[in-house]
């Protein structure tokens, strides 16, 4: 009992080094409900340490996997038989359906020297570019322990992005920063082009609203200084009352033109946080126009 | 004895074909789902050298952010199960429109007449029916394929053709 057992697992352990060695010989039958082209070609050219072998008038005889009781041994005798009529190792069976916008993939991979279903795939995908090509170069791969890192890119590109990857070039922040540092440019930034000038215009009227007051108060500020010392200098009762008067005139002036210069500056400050808030309301989000169609079908259908 | 130790041997591969164990691994993309396998956690993915019984079992496949997938699988004495899952995000979606008196319904379950209203919506096609005094008068398919404002307009202008 020992000892067959030990004869059992030395003659497992050589029978998996000798399949191991051994240049993968795959009899192909696809069924397929379109023409997929270049499938041979590319299977060869991509596997180029297997030998390939396409048979097109078998692949009826492998149906469907599920409505079977033992999946694994239910064309045995078949698989032997062919392997040995085709002098091959494996057959690979694959077949595509197509359904709308989507295609189901079935593959089912069996080793000629037991008659066993070794490897079973079925993939349900939505169509894409070269899809079914890149489906069967993933399985063949993976049967056969040879992958390509842009099978797996290709196949990922059907898919729809993670929504916290999703990079916008513009975003309204950065619509929001631009306006912070010049009124307008993050309007002008998300295409608004009129909020923009009415920004820019408006921001730039109240700096230099702000500007002329700074100089009028200068000029008061100066002015009244020199009619002050004036003022102190002279005995004159004329040249008095004259300098009495221009420097109460240019106090008042000061007085004016620094509460306006203060009230300009507010509006300014308050207008330039406000157009930035105004970037960020209006900033360039992602946007899709419905447009009611022209002929909606159902209602050509009910009348 | 000899008979006792038979029929003990006859139990034992009896209870390994029923119980018989079956390797599993699990993918999906993106990475880290919570796999539940007949309603129990056994990890996020990718999961390697998990092991499942043969028979009738219920994948549940939650990720936040996406919508979560629900698959029966019927396991059959093999090696090794496989499973790949592709993941679809939901997306959040604003519907707007400008137009007065319409009665909005998105893949025959969700009807509504505001102006404006935020949806979570799984990425890809979506029906979407429009309703006036009653009368169906545009019926239309949308791609939600990121989040973004959906506007609604009756009539699409001449110089938009």
């Amino acid at each position: 009992m020992k000892k067959s057992l030990i004869i059992s697992v030395w003659l497992l352990i050589i029978g998996k080094a000798y399949s191991l060695d051994l240049e993968p010989t795959i009899l192909v039958l696809n069924q397929f409900d379109r023409q997929v082209p270049k499938v041979d070609s590319t299977l060869i050219s991509n596997f180029s340490k297997s030998f390939f072998e396409f048979e097109s008038t078998l692949n009826q005889l492998f149906g469907e996997l599920d409505q079977v009781d033992n999946p694994a041994a239910w064309r045995m005798g078949l698989v032997k038989e062919l392997g040995i009529k085709h002098n091959v190792n494996f057959i690979l069976f694959n077949r595509i359906k197509h359904e709308e916008k989507r295609f189901f993939m079935e593959g089912q991979l069996y080793n000629t020297r037991s008659g066993g279903l070794i490897h079973h795939r079925k993939i349900d995908l939505a169509n894409y570019v070269g899809g079914q090509i890149n489906e069967l170069n993933l399985w063949v791969g993976d049967a056969f322990d040879h992958k390509n890192r842009e099978w797996n890119d290709n196949r990922e590109s059907i898919l729809f992005q993670n929504p916290e990857e999703i990079e916008h070039e513009k975003t309204p922040m950065g619509a929001a920063m631009r306006s912070l540092i010049v009124p307008g440019w993050g309007q002008a930034y998300s295409d608004k082009k009129t909020s923009a000038k009415i920004w820019a215009g408006t921001e730039s009227s109240l700096s230099l609203a702000i500007l002329i007051s700074f100089l009028n108060y200068d000029k008061a500020t100066t002015g009244y200084l020199k009619n002050l010392e004036n003022y102190n200098n002279t005995d004159n009762e004329k040249e008095v009352a004259e300098y009495k008067a221009q420097a109460e005139s240019d106090w008042d002036d000061h007085v004016k033109f620094n509460n306006l210069m203060i009230a300009f500056a507010g509006a300014t400050g308050t207008g330039w946080i406000a157009n930035s808030i105004h970037a960020w309301i209006v900033g360039p989000k992602p946007l899709k126009n419905i447009y009611q169609k022209w002929d909606p079908p159902s209602s050509a259908e009910s009348g | 004895m000899k008979h006792h130790c038979k029929k003990i041997f006859f139990v034992y591969f009896v209870l390994c074909g029923l119980f018989a164990q079956v390797k599993l691994t699990v993918n999906t993309i993106p990475k880290r789902a919570e796999i539940l396998l007949d309603g129990k956690s056994i990890g996020k993915t990718p999961i390697h050298k998990a092991m499942i019984t043969t028979g009738e079992h219920k994948f549940e496949i939650n990720k936040s952010g996406f919508a979560p997938l629900i698959y029966d699988l019927i396991v059959n004495p093999s090696e090794a199960v496989h499973l790949d899952f592709f993941l679809n995000p939901i997306y959040k979606v604003k519907f707007k429109t400008d137009e007065k008196g319409l009665i909005f319904e998105l893949n025959g379950e969700h009807r509504w007449d505001d102006d404006l209203i935020r949806l979570k919506l799984e990425a890809g096609d979506h029906m979407l029916r429009v309703f006036k005094l009653g009368n169906i008068i545009d019926e239309q398919t949308i791609l939600v394929d990121e989040p973004k404002t959906f506007r609604y307009f009756l009539k699409k202008p001449i110089s938009e053709e």
